[in-house]
C-alpha cells in the first residue's frame, strides 16, 4: 500500500514537472535566445548561451527606441491608473454605501460592459476621439485605457466596500465627519487592500494592452510597448537573435515584479473571477 | 436596511453626483457614446470628407447573407470560445486537484504555472510563432527526434491546423489562471466531505467526478462563462501570429472587423460597425442564454 502510494506520487509529481516544462520552457529558451546571436542560433536553436552576449541588451534598447516606447508605456499606465483607483473608488464606495434611486441600475449598467466586444465600442472610440484633436495623442489612449478597465474596477471595490461593517460608517457621522471625511478616512484607508488589487489588475491590463493602441496610435515617438515590440518584429523578422533580447526587454519588468509581489499579483488578477 | 435608511435619509443628490459623476462621465463618453455612434454607422455610409449617407439594413442583409467572410469569422470565434474554456477549465481544475493533494513543491508549480497570465498576448505570439517554426521549432523538432517526421507540419500556414495551433497557444496562457481559482475554490470547500470521501477509499477519479466538481459547480460555471465572454474578445493573438491567415481560417469577429475598418481602403466605417452590431448581438444572446441556463438547472435541482 505505501509501495504502491509511492509510486502513485512520484508519477502524478513526474506529470506535473512536465507541465511545469510546457508553461515555462518557452520563456527559458527566449532567455537563453536572448543572450545569443542570430547566427548561432541559426546554427543550433537549442545551444547554450556561452559566451553571453549582454552587450545585445543595451544595443536593443538604445537602437530601436525601446527608452521611447518603455516610457510611454510607464506614463500611460501610471496615469490610467490613478485615475482608475482615484475615481473607481469614489463611485464604487457611492454604490456601497448611499442608498438613492437608479444606484443598481447604475451598476447594472456598468457591469454590462464587461461582457461588451472591443468591436461595438472601438470604431466610435476611433471617430470621437479624431473630432476631439485626441487621436494619435497618449492622453487619448490614457483616457480610453480608464473607460475600458473602469467597470471591473467598481466591480471589484463594490464588493469589498459593501462588506464594511455599516457600524463604523453611523460611529463616524455621529462624530461629525461629512460625507467626504467618510470617503478619505475611512473608506480608503479599509479600502487599501482592495484597492492595491485593482492596482496590479489594471496595471497589467494596461501595460499589455494591444488592439486600442494598435488603432488609436501612429506616432512612433507615442508607442506603447506592445506596439514597439510590433514594430520590432517587423524591422527584425529574421533577427531571432535581436528579436528575443527585445521580448525580454518587455517581460522582465513584469517578471521582477512578479518575483516580489507574486501572491499579491495572482490575487489580482483573478479578483474578477473569485468572489 | 431601515437604520441604513435613517442616517442617510437626508444626504443630498450633490454628494452622490460628485463621487459618482468622474467615473459616470467616462463611461458616458467612452463607452455609450461610442455604442450609439457605432449603432448610427451601421446604417450610414461614412466615408471620410463627406456627409454621412443613409443607406439602412442593407449592410446587415450583406453580412447575413453574403459575407462569406464574416460567417466564416463567426465560425472560427464560436469554435475557439467554446473549446478553449472547456480546455482550460478542465486542465486548470485537473492541475489544481493535483496541487491539493498535497504535492511538494506545490507553491513552486503554482507561480511557475501562472506566469504565462502576465504575459503580453504580443510577446506569447513571437514566443509561439518560433515554437512552431517549420524548420527548428521546438514542435516539429521534438517530431523528429522521436522519429514521426511525417507529422511535422507547417502549423500556422495549414488552414487545417492554424486555428487549433492558436487555441492551443490561448489554453497555454489561461490554464493557470483557471488552476489558481479551482486551487482557492477547493481550499474553501468543508474539508470533512473530502477527508471522509477519503477514508471511504474513494479513488482519485471518483472523488474528483462525484465530489469535487459538482461541489465546484458554481465556479466553474462561472469560470466557463467569464472564459467564453473573454475569448468571443479575442484579436491580439491572432493579429500577431496570422493576421486572420491563412485563407481566413483564423480569421475571428475581431481581427475581421479592425480589418475592414482601418485595413481595407473602403474607408467606410459604416459596413464594419454594422458587422460589430451583429456579433454584439450574438455575443449577448448566448451570454444571456448560458447564465439563463444555468440558474434554471440550479433551480430543478434544489
Amino acid at each position: 500500500m505505501l509501495a504502491r502510494n509511492v509510486i502513485v506520487r512520484s508519477l502524478i509529481l513526474i506529470v506535473l514537472a512536465g507541465y511545469t516544462a510546457f508553461a515555462a520552457g518557452p520563456f527559458v529558451w527566449v532567455a537563453i535566445m536572448s543572450l545569443r546571436t542570430t547566427t548561432e542560433i541559426s546554427d543550433n536553436p537549442y545551444g547554450l548561451p556561452f559566451p553571453a552576449h549582454w552587450w545585445k541588451y543595451p544595443e536593443a534598447w538604445f537602437n530601436s527606441n525601446y527608452e521611447i516606447y518603455f516610457l510611454n508605456s510607464v506614463l500611460i499606465t501610471t496615469g490610467a491608473v490613478l485615475l482608475l483607483s482615484v475615481m473607481g473608488a469614489m463611485a464604487a464606495h457611492c454604490l456601497a454605501r448611499y442608498k438613492f434611486r437608479g444606484n443598481r441600475l447604475i451598476f447594472f449598467l456598468i457591469f454590462s460592459t464587461i461582457i461588451l466586444p472591443p468591436q461595438i465600442t472601438i470604431i466610435g472610440i476611433f471617430q470621437i476621439l479624431v473630432n476631439y484633436g485626441l487621436y494619435d495623442t497618449r492622453v487619448g489612449l490614457m483616457l480610453v485605457y480608464v473607460a475600458m478597465q473602469m467597470p471591473l474596477t467598481v466591480f471589484i471595490l463594490e464588493g469589498f466596500f459593501a462588506r464594511l461593517p455599516q457600524d463604523l460608517f453611523d460611529a463616524a457621522r455621529m462624530d461629525g465627519y461629512s460625507d467626504f471625511e467618510i470617503f478619505w478616512k475611512i473608506t480608503l484607508p479599509i479600502g487599501l487592500p482592495a484597492i492595491s488589487t485593482t492596482v496590479i489588475l489594471n496595471m497589467i491590463y494596461i501595460w499589455n494592452e494591444f488592439l486600442f493602441a494598435v488603432v488609436l496610435l501612429v506616432d512612433d515617438g507615442k508607442r506603447t510597448l506592445p506596439l514597439g515590440i510590433q514594430r520590432f518584429m517587423g524591422d527584425n523578422l529574421d533577427d531571432t537573435g535581436m528579436l528575443a533580447t527585445g521580448l525580454m526587454i518587455a517581460v522582465i519588468p513584469v517578471i521582477v515584479a512578479y518575483v516580489f509581489f507574486s501572491e499579491r499579483m495572482i490575487q489580482g488578477m483573478t479578483a474578477g473571477a473569485v468572489k | 436596511m431601515g437604520r441604513w435608511r435613517q442616517a442617510y435619509r437626508d444626504n443630498s443628490w450633490g454628494v452622490i453626483m460628485t463621487f459618482l459623476l468622474p467615473a459616470f462621465i467616462f463611461y458616458l463618453l467612452f463607452t455609450a457614446y461610442p455604442i450609439i455612434k457605432t449603432f448610427y454607422n451601421s446604417v450610414h455610409l461614412i466615408q471620410p470628407n463627406a456627409s454621412d449617407e443613409f443607406v439602412g439594413l442593407s449592410y446587415y442583409f450583406d453580412i447575413l447573407f453574403d459575407d462569406r467572410i464574416f460567417s466564416n469569422a463567426l465560425v472560427n470565434t464560436f469554435i475557439w470560445a467554446t473549446a478553449a474554456p472547456i480546455i482550460d477549465v478542465a486542465l486548470g481544475l485537473i492541475l489544481a486537484t493535483a496541487l491539493y493533494s498535497k504535492i511538494p513543491f506545490a507553491r513552486f508549480f503554482r507561480l511557475a504555472w501562472f506566469t504565462p497570465v502576465l504575459i503580453s498576448y504580443v510577446v506569447v505570439g513571437v514566443i509561439w510563432m518560433w515554437i512552431y517554426n517549420y524548420d527548428w521549432g521546438v514542435v516539429n523538432t521534438l517530431l523528429r527526434t522521436v522519429g514521426l517526421d511525417a507529422w511535422t507540419e507547417v502549423w500556422l500556414g495549414n488552414p487545417s491546423t492554424a486555428l487549433w495551433s492558436l487555441i492551443l497557444v490561448d489554453a497555454w496562457k489561461w490554464v493557470g489562471f483557471h488552476m489558481v481559482v479551482c486551487l482557492a475554490a477547493l481550499h474553501s470547500l468543508p474539508s470533512e466531505v473530502i477527508e471522509a470521501a477519503e477514508l471511504d477509499n474513494c479513488g482519485w477519479f471518483d472523488k474528483l467526478v462525484y465530489i469535487k466538481i459538482p461541489m465546484l459547480k458554481t465556479t466553474l460555471v462561472n469560470l466557463l462563462i467569464l472564459a467564453f465572454i473573454g475569448k468571443m474578445k479575442i484579436f491580439d493573438l491572432v493579429w500577431i501570429m496570422t493576421k486572420g491567415g491563412p485563407l481566413w481560417s483564423t480569421e475571428t469577429l475581431a481581427t475581421y472587423t479592425y480589418k475592414r475598418a482601418f485595413q481595407w481602403d473602403t474607408f467606410n466605417l459604416g459596413y464594419p460597425s454594422a458587422i460589430a452590431v451583429v456579433s454584439f448581438g450574438i455575443v449577448l444572446v448566448l451570454v444571456l442564454s448560458m447564465s439563463w441556463l444555468s440558474r434554471s438547472r440550479e433551480r430543478l435541482e434544489y
